[in-house]
């Protein structure tokens, strides 16, 4: 069993965590902090003819009210397209849109001052559905389109003038039609993926405080930088008198990522000029954003000896409302579906789709697990269809080390054959029970770590005790712990005096953000060099005040070792200021001009998983139980492998949750389970004793020791590859998540 | 509308507390805003995710859907009662130790669960862990190091035999 072996190396977090003592963005009190409570469309898209807040406005203890008018001035936000305005104006476009925001004393006078909010709507035609979406004649959700540049990611959406299509990705290579002319077999698919709520423990909540002198808010929020770059666009304010303040946060997997209610909370608060809260409820973060459902269609085309000649995917996304980040889901999805495959012809093309629903949002490998369903249970059918074994079928197909599977991407830095066979090395014999059919195999390959924008600032103090300054978040993966083992190799001070700063852009420098995988390389490797920048300036002063030779010295745990043995920091900085005082500070940074332009290529590295699954199925029922699983990934270098582990399981676990029952559901464009009650996700009773994480060293990544990011990864293989071995014992298909026991047990009854 | 107020005194933490509050109010309300005892977490609201976790009388509740007033007369143990003056809990410590924590938010509740398990089943087997934890969500880990640090409170680890003089 993998654990730390003394608390003094176990995270500095984890002992805050399990004590209680973590301090939340749920657990600040601001003085003289209001409370907001936001007021929710309850029409799926519609016009609002009138709204009034007279009574709430009067009720006791209420503050104010906060509307769209008051807002209006401000104009409308957005990640890649400007389509949000800050509270609805003249039209709600999902059941759940802010309408207003109840500011009063206390939660309790806000929320029920709430009620008192009357809103007279007058129903537009709905858009329920990426169908309905794309269908022709189809009502607008948005009128008319304005793509960002370059804002947030390089490039921009792609919208459709006229359309509800606010991004169109298309990638061609070769030439499918030809391929699929010449071709032995061609084979096509349907399948689709549903909503899914990210059901992070900590409910969206924030405070803002707005003063003459600058904006706080203090936010469970992925990207603080992202953050203040809206709030100060919106406000007219300097990012310098924008302060973004992360504390712990209770779980995000993307959905606390981007700009979710900073801007609304901001709002409130400058409208009354005090703190306000908004705290919301995990019901209201139900309705505050989800993964991006999808309906593709997959097509590949082989030769007589199972090479594949051609691969096509058309892919749509239903977004949602507003666009949020949905247009890089879309690029993505559109980049994971190739799969650690060499296909001479693709063509892939994505769109995302605005409707009538909760706005769609980043989600754990963005648009992974959607184009990995599809992709992976598709190559188990045509490895059927053509008679070869679906390891057989993959081994003639990966991609080798070295070699790209699309041109414009960098080419793969991993073998994805060692991963598939050490997963089936983990799996064993086979459960008697089970026979040794029912297993399944799933590879993927993502293109994580985007925007290798980052920086550090590591303080060496007097004392030998080490302060890093960095902006990445702590959001349960155990980054502050990483940057503080990195910190503490690089200089050779003990892991225990190295203390990473709170998340604070006021103290951090800047970096683009928390996800994507992308911490521990890009920041990583900031605080390294930040590290190496603080040695080397203590060496140089050491070397300068012992009057030694600069490569005779080196740090050891307090101080330097010399020639003529251990001289403390405080001699050296004695010596060299004529007093005990005083610090040296390393800064550090990586940006895509680093390393002579290496880093510009996408991806910064390739994120990779294998996952093996052995189900028991209730035949009377349908259910189906996971009995065994295994999952590997190639992560270059493993800082703090306790924690590396429970990334993957923890990943694994989730897509278990949107393998077998997870959807967040809408008819017609109403929420039918946006309640904790009726939105279940994975117990301790969902998971397998037989669980092997399995993490592969070869120190070749771009970060810190050759590490390469993660945490992602292990989320895609896992639904296709119980769906696969549903397959392989019983030669059903069902093409549509979650595996519910209806639709196993159908698919069994249509078959005998 | 005011709410008629309730006059209260209990027992927090082995501490003798009182406080008069709305008859409505909820114990997760008053002991996290009126006590500022803020481990226990909020969620879910609807006693579906353990965030709250409190022993009440021994027992566990879900704090978010229990009033206040039900803790009159009766002995309150939050994750800030199980946590010693100095150090951790050896529950704290194991899941500490096995990396059992991660974003934290539904930890403070796992650890009353645990404690209240190992005190109810010293030496609990697979199928009593996961009875009695299954009321406790948590999005990050995926329970496997949870499960682990259990096993190794109760002596279940594989490896390890448990003690059969323990057994209950």
């Amino acid at each position: 069993m993998i654990r730390f072996d003394s608390l003094s190396e176990a995270r500095p977090d984890s002992i805050d965590k399990v004590t209680g003592r973590a301090v939340y963005a749920t657990d600040l009190d601001i003085p003289g902090m209001l409370h907001g409570h936001v007021v929710r469309s309850t029409a799926v898209h519609a016009r609002i003819r009138a709204l009034d807040v007279g009574a709430a406005r009067a009720a006791p203890g209420v503050v104010d009210v906060l509307c769209g008018a008051d807002v209006a001035s401000l104009g409308c936000w957005g990640l890649v397209l400007k389509d949000r305005p800050i509270l609805a104006l003249d039209k709600v476009r999902y059941v759940g849109e802010p309408i207003a925001v109840v500011i009063a004393d206390s939660a309790e006078a806000a929320e029920n001052a709430a009620e008192l909010v009357e809103v007279d709507y007058a129903a537009l035609p709905r858009v329920p559905d990426s169908k309905a979406a794309l269908a022709p004649g189809a009502a607008l959700v948005h009128e008319s389109h304005s793509p960002l540049e370059d804002f947030y990611f390089r490039g921009g959406a792609r919208p459709i003038d006229g359309t509800n299509v606010f991004h169109r990705f298309l990638s061609e290579v070769g030439d499918v039609a030809a391929a699929e002319a010449a071709a032995a077999h061609v084979h096509e698919d349907h399948f689709s993926f549903p909503p899914v709520f990210h059901y992070a423990l900590e409910p969206h909540t924030a405070i803002a405080d707005f003063r003459e002198d600058g904006l706080t808010i203090w936010s469970g929020a992925q990207s603080p930088a992202g953050v203040q770059k809206v709030v100060s666009r919106l406000f007219g304010l300097p990012l310098a008198k924008v302060r973004i303040v992360v504390p712990y946060v209770g779980g995000g997997f993307g959905g606390k990522a981007s700009v979710k209610i900073e801007p609304l909370v901001a709002a409130a608060s400058w409208k009354v000029r005090r703190p306000v809260r908004i705290a919301q409820s995990l019901s209201d973060s139900m309705l505050t954003c989800r993964r991006l459902g999808a309906r593709i269609t997959i097509r590949t085309a082989v030769d007589r000896e199972g090479l594949i000649l051609a691969k096509s995917a058309d892919i749509v996304l239903d977004g949602g409302a507003y666009a949020d980040t949905g247009s890089a889901v879309a690029t993505k999805a559109a980049n994971r579906i190739i799969g650690p495959y060499v296909i001479p012809n693709l063509r892939l093309e994505a769109r995302a789709v605005y409707t009538n629903t909760v706005p769609g949002a980043a989600f754990r490998s963005i648009g992974g697990p959607q184009a990995v369903w599809a992709a992976e249970c598709h190559m188990d059918n045509v490895a059927a269809a053509i008679g070869l074994s679906p390891v057989e079928f993959r081994l003639r197909n990966l991609a080798a080390r070295g070699q790209r599977i699309r041109p414009d991407l960098r080419p793969l830095d991993m073998d994805m054959g060692e991963l598939m066979g050490l997963v089936r090395q983990a799996m064993g014999a086979a459960s008697a029970a089970t026979g040794p059919d029912a297993r399944g195999l799933a590879l993927a390959a993502s293109d994580p770590g985007i925007v290798a924008i980052g920086n550090a600032l590591v303080r060496l103090k007097i004392d030998g005790s080490v302060l890093v300054a960095m902006a990445s978040v702590e959001i349960g993966q155990g980054v502050h712990a990483t940057m503080a083992r990195i910190a503490a190799e690089t200089l050779n001070q003990p892991f225990g005096s190295v203390t990473v700063l709170p998340t604070d852009t006021g103290t951090a420098p800047f970096d683009w953000g928390t996800g994507a995988s992308r911490s521990t390389v890009i920041v990583g490797a900031s605080v390294e060099a930040a590290a190496l920048d603080a040695a080397t300036q203590m060496l140089d002063l050491a070397a300068e005040a012992l009057a030694q030779d600069r490569t005779a010295l080196a740090l050891v745990p307090g101080g330097i070792a010399t020639p003529q043995g251990f001289r403390s920091f405080h001699e050296v900085f004695h010596l060299a200021y004529g007093v005990d005082s005083g610090e040296v500070i390393g800064r550090g940074a990586l940006n895509p001009r680093s390393r002579g332009g290496a880093l510009r290529e996408a991806p910064l590295f390739w994120e990779t998983a294998a996952g093996m699954a052995e189900i028991d199925v209730d035949e009377d029922t349908g259910a189906i139980r996971l009995r065994r699983y295994a999952s590997a990934a190639d992560v270059g270098r493993v800082i703090n492998r306790v924690s590396a582990e429970g990334q993957d399981e923890g990943a694994s676990v989730q897509g278990l949750g949107h393998t077998l029952f997870e959807a967040l559901e809408f008819e017609d464009g109403q929420p039918v389970n946006a309640s904790p009650v009726d939105y279940n996700i994975p117990t301790l009773d969902d998971v397998p004793d037989d669980f092997h994480t399995i993490l592969v060293e070869h120190h070749d990544g771009p970060g810190p020791g050759g590490a390469k990011g993660m945490g992602e990864g292990a989320i895609l293989p896992i639904a296709p590859a119980i769906a696969n071995a549903l397959f392989a014992r019983y030669g059903v298909r069902v093409n549509d998540l979650p595996l519910t026991p209806e639709k196993v047990w159908r698919a069994l009854r249509a078959r005998s | 509308m005011s709410a008629a107020e309730i006059d209260l005194r209990f027992t927090l933490n082995g501490r003798e507390v009182q406080a008069r509050v709305p008859s409505h109010t909820l114990l997760l309300d008053l002991v996290r805003e009126r006590f500022g005892l803020k481990g226990s977490k909020r969620s879910c609201d609807m006693e579906v995710c353990g965030a709250c976790t409190m022993m009440l009388d021994g027992n566990l509740v879900s704090s978010c859907t229990t009033l206040a007033a039900d803790a009159d007369g009766r002995a309150v143990v939050t994750v800030e009662g199980l946590t010693p003056a100095a150090g951790l809990s050896r529950v704290q410590e194991a899941l500490v130790l096995h990396g059992a924590v991660q974003c934290g938010f539904c930890t403070p509740g796992f650890v009353v669960a645990i404690t209240h398990l190992l005190q109810q089943h010293p030496n609990a087997d697979d199928e009593q862990i996961r009875r009695h934890l299954r009321g406790n969500l948590c999005r990050c880990t995926g329970y496997v190091k949870i499960l682990a640090a259990v096993r190794s409170l109760a002596g279940t680890e594989p490896g390890l035999q448990p003690l059969a003089h323990e057994r209950t």
